[in-house]
């Protein structure tokens, strides 16, 4: 009889594995999407926004939404970064120690129903990467003057990495608003996102987490891509893959205009 | 209305643009001289990329120095000869310029060299120029006529390999000219600057050419060391704006002619004041950035990925 034993213990295993797997799915689900999933970059841009919409489906209807939030970020591509720290040697003030970063996203921006502090503690926001402090750059090279390597004591480091959220955010690439996502009723809500005119091109990622009680529910993401189009595309693929030729266009369009001037102005 | 530069990577007002370059070609015009380094700190101001601004400008004193030259082709004020002689020298500074370039912005330090390169020239040549104007207008006011300057056999004629300038109606050696040449196409690479404002001096009262034949021959030497210096710029660093040298070239086209029809109106002792007057102030407000505590002394940027 030790097979029935063993086989009733199998099918409530079994049982308990479905019932927890399927308990997320009984909780409430996002859905959500962008209003563009593709900016053009031409000659006219100056920045534009992103519209994201989406809705919390409900599956348990009797449960009321209370303290549900809504996180949306969106991260540009991550590229190698270098801070440097001005000193002053001599009276003139120079670019002395240097740090550099191996993944740090080009755009970071974080919208949300409330303040990020207010929506889940922090061991939770830094678990999911959630915020700029969050952000994990890769391991940093620090070197001095003279360009060795050189270690950094972690005050000293994070001075550097401050400075470079700092520096972002002054160049509007990296920015937090809470209360950026609003709820239209009980179930729909909408963010709306800068994209500023200085943004780097590449493929970004707009995620959205749906939390509850300072625990993530659910999320989904939707790419975003950022590129240039027309003239400017041509413009600036020639300038990489045929640089030669693109120098030798721009200098010959310079000298005909001079050259341009010259007869109009001896015409005079 | 506001275009967005496809090399630069940012938005700029057309308006802005097309001013800046009509102001610079106006005093390019009333001058003399090329502008680049008016234009070049002024985009840097802007925020453009130093590698940007340098490599762009480069283009653009290609389309003002043509202008240059051909005016003085034609009242045949050229020594090609000499001209060749510091192009030769000129070449191989510019050459070298772009790799010094592209070192020093490895290391971080492109912006700071431009800085001290800028301050140093342009408050040594001004104080220069201010002393020997202001000595012009005072002997002019006082009736005396300025004595000419003696041929006399300096240090320059001690040295081998001799070649006849006819039109300059000298008999030196050529390796002053290259080294001048090669000097100015070093800072010119690295400045974004024609170096007509160094070139010039340096070829009165190094090489005592006549002034008649100084300014045309300049221009001819700047028209293929920038050319060069332009090609290079985009060949090394990716760094050549199309759009943006399209419309400086177009504001300094039309500024450049304004500017010619007033220095017809001036003395050309008051003109040489008020332009060393102008290189000291950017001297000066330079000078002043490099050594006043900055904003936020942490500063990023990206690095370039090595393909």
């Amino acid at each position: 009889m030790r097979w029935l034993v063993a086989l009733s213990q199998f099918l409530s295993a079994l049982l308990l594995l479905t019932s927890t797997a399927t308990a997320p799915a009984r909780a409430d689900q996002l859905i959500a999407d962008l209003s563009q999933s593709q900016i053009a970059i031409r000659s006219n841009f100056t920045g534009t926004q992103i519209l994201l919409f989406g809705a919390v489906e409900a599956r348990t209807p009797g449960a009321r939404a209370i303290n549900r939030d809504v996180i949306v970020v969106v991260q540009g591509p991550e590229r190698p970064m270098t801070v440097r720290k001005k000193e002053p040697v001599g009276g003139i003030w120079v670019n002395h120690d240097a740090v550099t970063y191996p993944s740090v996203p080009g755009y970071y921006a974080i919208a949300s129903t409330r303040p990020l502090e207010v929506i889940a503690p922090p061991e939770t926001l830094k678990a999911l990467h959630i915020g700029v402090e969050n952000i994990n750059p890769g391991i940093p090279v620090a070197r001095s003057l003279d360009g060795n390597t050189q270690i950094l004591s972690p005050d000293q480091e994070a001075a550097f990495w401050k400075a470079l959220i700092r520096n972002q955010q002054r160049n509007g690439l990296y920015f937090n608003r809470p209360g950026g996502v609003t709820f239209l009723g009980r179930t729909l809500f909408r963010a709306t996102v800068d994209i500023p005119a200085n943004v780097p091109v590449g493929l970004y990622m707009a995620k959205v987490y749906l939390l509850q009680e300072g625990e993530v529910i659910d999320t989904i993401s939707s790419p975003l891509y950022i590129n240039k189009r027309g003239l400017e595309r041509s413009i600036y693929n020639m300038a990489h893959s045929d640089p030669f030729h693109y120098g030798l266009l721009a200098v010959l369009v310079a000298a005909f205009a001079g050259w341009l001037a010259s007869a109009i102005m001896g015409r005079r | 209305m506001q275009i967005y530069l496809p090399i630069a990577e940012l938005p700029v007002s057309i308006l802005t643009i097309l001013a800046m370059g009509a102001a610079v070609g106006f005093l390019s015009g009333m001058f003399g001289i090329g502008g680049g380094f008016l234009m070049t700190p002024l985009l840097i101001f802007l925020g453009i990329p130093p590698a940007v601004a340098v490599g762009t400008q480069a283009t653009q004193i290609v389309a003002s120095s043509v202008t240059g030259a051909l005016a003085h082709l034609a009242r045949n004020s050229i020594d090609f000869k000499m001209g060749g002689v510091l192009l030769g020298g000129g070449i191989l500074g510019s050459l070298s310029g772009i790799y010094l370039f592209k070192m020093l912005s490895n290391i971080g330090q492109i912006d700071l060299a431009i800085s001290v390169v800028y301050v140093l020239f342009l408050s040594v040549i001004g104080a220069m120029m201010m002393i020997e104007s202001v000595q012009a207008i005072r002997a002019a006011r006082g009736g005396a006529t300025p004595r000419r300057r003696s041929g006399h056999h300096s240090w320059i004629h001690g040295l081998p390999l001799k070649m006849r300038f006819r039109r300059s109606k000298l008999y030196i050696s050529v390796i002053p000219p290259v080294l001048i040449g090669y000097f100015v196409g070093t800072l010119s690479a690295i400045m974004g600057v024609g170096g007509g404002f160094i070139l010039i001096p340096a070829m009165i009262y190094i090489l005592r050419m006549p002034t008649n034949v100084v300014i045309g021959t300049s221009f001819f030497q700047i028209v293929f060391v920038a050319a060069l210096t332009g090609v290079m710029h985009a060949v090394e660093n990716q760094a050549v704006d199309i759009v943006l040298a399209f419309l400086l070239v177009i504001g300094g086209v039309v500024g450049a002619q304004y500017g010619v029809r007033v220095a017809e109106r001036m003395p050309a002792e008051q003109l040489r004041a008020l332009l060393a007057a102008l290189l000291l102030l950017i001297g000066l407000r330079l000078g002043y950035e490099l050594v006043s505590p900055p904003e936020d002394p942490y500063s990023i940027t990206e690095v370039q990925v090595v393909k």
